[in-house]
């Protein structure tokens, strides 16, 4: 046993009870360093992800799988991580007066997304899904004392626990099916007894359980309630690492395990993609709160990266890795910028980013470009992404979803040009200046820097992501 | 199936002794019937005021805190079983698992979860 390879794990496990031990032991007020400790340990757990990064090995009897497929979805959890607790310090500080337990949530639902993106067994696969979502359940409500938040924790948490309900009938059916919950026997064993109406029930289950983690119609109502409600860097999370964590499991266990049934399931995936990207965009167009906005964005762009899924090609799951790593940036930068404006003006509402361009010009660019990526504009790492989702689909001939997807998006560009259009051309109410600490400027200066460098120069990721889906298939 | 006889035996003597008990106090008991034996149970009192009530759910804390002693039990049990064949590497991992646990239990004590107000 090689526990090398579990070394990301270990060590992530590691810094959240040293972060949690230091909390008890240093008084409330000084508790602003722990967010610099989780970051300089997350910082050397990234360096540990990419030094072990060779070869498809199995730890525990072919429960955990390290290739590098999960590799690079851990690579993409530990960045989302970092980004939204350096993002989070300030705002964490005036949120609570408790700061450890945030750290330590935040490492333990990282956890759950690493140990997701290696699940090679029915149950890893659960426990990792558990720990990322009860996390994410107590990081919703963490600001205590305010409706919204606990409201979207209580929401989270009852939808939350009915989808697990769903999800794991749908596990314990195959486990009747084939008598195993190691997912390579699991894979052999359907290919031999093929289609059974019982197998496509728990197909439908486990589908329902994944949907909902990332957001498609029609499992997507909890999104802008929880994003509306949940601290603004968790609701970053929340788009961000768990829908990556969604897709990370939902790719390797339809494509890696149902390779022979997939007529069965493509067709459930493409109404479900046709329906999450009609639905996100006409949706997202009446809102008027940035969260929900975004959050509709969001659903959108799950139907979009669902598309890449069906293609059921290695250029479809180049462009599903491609695009998940250009949409953590760009969603983070959008959602950072919504937070740090929340923080100074108290207001999520679109109409109050009136003259934005004015009162800050740093954080009108930054919301200008994530949005403009999100678009899909073409100097932006967006229309590089989007375009290898949708060729990808065209090269299967779904030629009506390929369709949708190019209207849908067209019609995404007007709503997010409408909070372009309030900061850069209307007159703001106040002049007031809106403060940026200096770790938010950071985390913008990154996310714009990498949405702009991936749009002009996407050559080295689209290269590591062609690896992982050749080694896929 | 000659060896299960025994088992069988005390099966039926297991499942007859309540079934007779239940059957024969039925019999014997006498039967008077007030108003009262017709109430919902609650703790053998009658009920008094709202049952709408609030009340303190402290307990669940206590509950969550024992969960730690007895999962560690569970692994401990096992562990101490087959100790010797584990060698160095068990006793190390098991350390580990109890440091886990113990810096829980030292948070759920620091955070007052032991304290009934």
């Amino acid at each position: 046993m090689n526990l090398a390879l579990i070394m990301p794990e270990l060590m992530v496990t590691g810094l959240a009870f040293i972060v949690l031990a230091i909390a008890l032991l240093i008084p409330r007020n000084q508790q602003k360093n722990l967010g610099y400790i989780t970051l300089v340990g997350l910082l050397g757990v990234l360096i540990n992800t990419f030094i072990y990064s060779d070869g498809d090995q199995q730890l525990f009897n072919n429960m955990f799988i390290v290739d590098s497929y999960a590799v690079f979805f851990k690579v993409l959890f530990i960045i989302a991580s970092i980004l939204v607790v350096l993002a989070a310090i300030r705002y964490v500080e005036r949120i609570s007066e408790r700061q450890g337990e945030f750290y330590v949530l935040v490492l333990f639902a990282t956890l759950g997304m690493m140990i997701l993106a290696s699940a090679g067994d029915l149950i890893t696969f659960y426990l990792g899904l558990e720990l990322m979502t009860i996390a994410c359940y107590i990081l919703t409500a963490y600001h205590r004392g305010n409706k919204k938040s606990s409201e979207a924790g209580i929401k989270y948490l009852i939808l939350g626990a009915l989808s697990s309900a769903i999800l794991l009938y749908g596990l314990s059916i195959i486990y009747g099916l084939t008598g195993t919950t190691t997912m390579i026997i699991i894979a052999k064993t359907v290919n031999q007894i093929g289609m059974n109406p019982v197998f496509l029930v728990a197909n439908i289950f486990i589908l329902c359980g994944l949907a909902f983690k990332i957001s498609a119609v029609p499992f997507h109502m909890w999104a802008p309630d929880v994003y509306e409600g949940a601290p603004t860097p968790i609701a970053a999370f929340l788009a961000v690492a768990s829908k990556t964590a969604g897709f990370a499991v939902l790719i390797r266990f339809f494509l890696y395990l149902m390779p022979e049934v997939s007529a069965s399931w493509i067709t459930l995936l493409g109404i479900i993609a046709g329906l999450t990207m009609v639905l996100g965009n006409l949706v997202a167009i009446p809102q008027t709160n940035i969260k929900r906005l975004l959050a509709y964005s969001g659903i959108a762009h799950a139907g979009y990266l669902l598309l890449g899924v069906l293609a059921f090609s290695k250029d479809g799951v180049m462009a599903v890795l491609f695009y998940l790593a250009i949409y953590l940036f760009a969603n983070i930068g959008a959602f950072m910028t919504a937070g740090c404006f929340v923080n100074s003006t108290g207001s999520n509402q679109i109409k109050d980013y009136a003259g934005l361009s004015r009162r800050s010009p740093f954080l009108a660019i930054a919301m200008l470009l994530s949005l403009l990526s999100l678009a899909g504009i073409p100097p932006l790492a967006g229309f590089v992404g989007k375009f290898y989702l949708f060729t990808s689909i065209i090269a299967k001939e779904h030629y009506l979803l390929a369709f949708i997807a190019v209207i849908m998006n067209t019609v995404s560009v007007y709503y997010y040009l409408q909070v372009v259009r309030m900061m850069y051309f209307k007159e703001a109410e106040s002049n007031e200046k809106i403060i940026i600490s200096n770790p938010v400027k950071l985390v913008l200066t990154l996310t714009m820097t990498a949405t702009l460098f991936l749009g002009i120069y996407p050559g080295p990721v689209t290269s590591i992501a062609n690896q992982v889906a050749i080694n896929f298939f | 199936m000659y060896e299960f006889n025994g088992i069988a035996i005390f099966f039926i003597l297991g499942l007859g002794l309540p079934i007779s008990a239940l059957i024969g106090s039925h019999i014997l008991s006498p039967k008077k019937s007030s108003p009262q034996k017709y109430l919902t149970y609650e703790c053998g009192l009658d009920t008094r005021g709202e049952t709408w009530v609030q009340f303190k759910i402290c307990y669940f804390l206590y509950a969550l805190v024992f969960l730690v002693f007895d999962v560690e039990t569970i692994f401990l049990y096992p562990w101490a079983v087959t100790f010797k064949q584990l060698g160095t590497f068990a006793f190390v991992e098991m350390f580990i698992f109890i440091a886990i646990l113990i810096i829980g239990f030292v948070y759920a004590w620091k955070e007052g979860a032991l304290e009934w107000f």
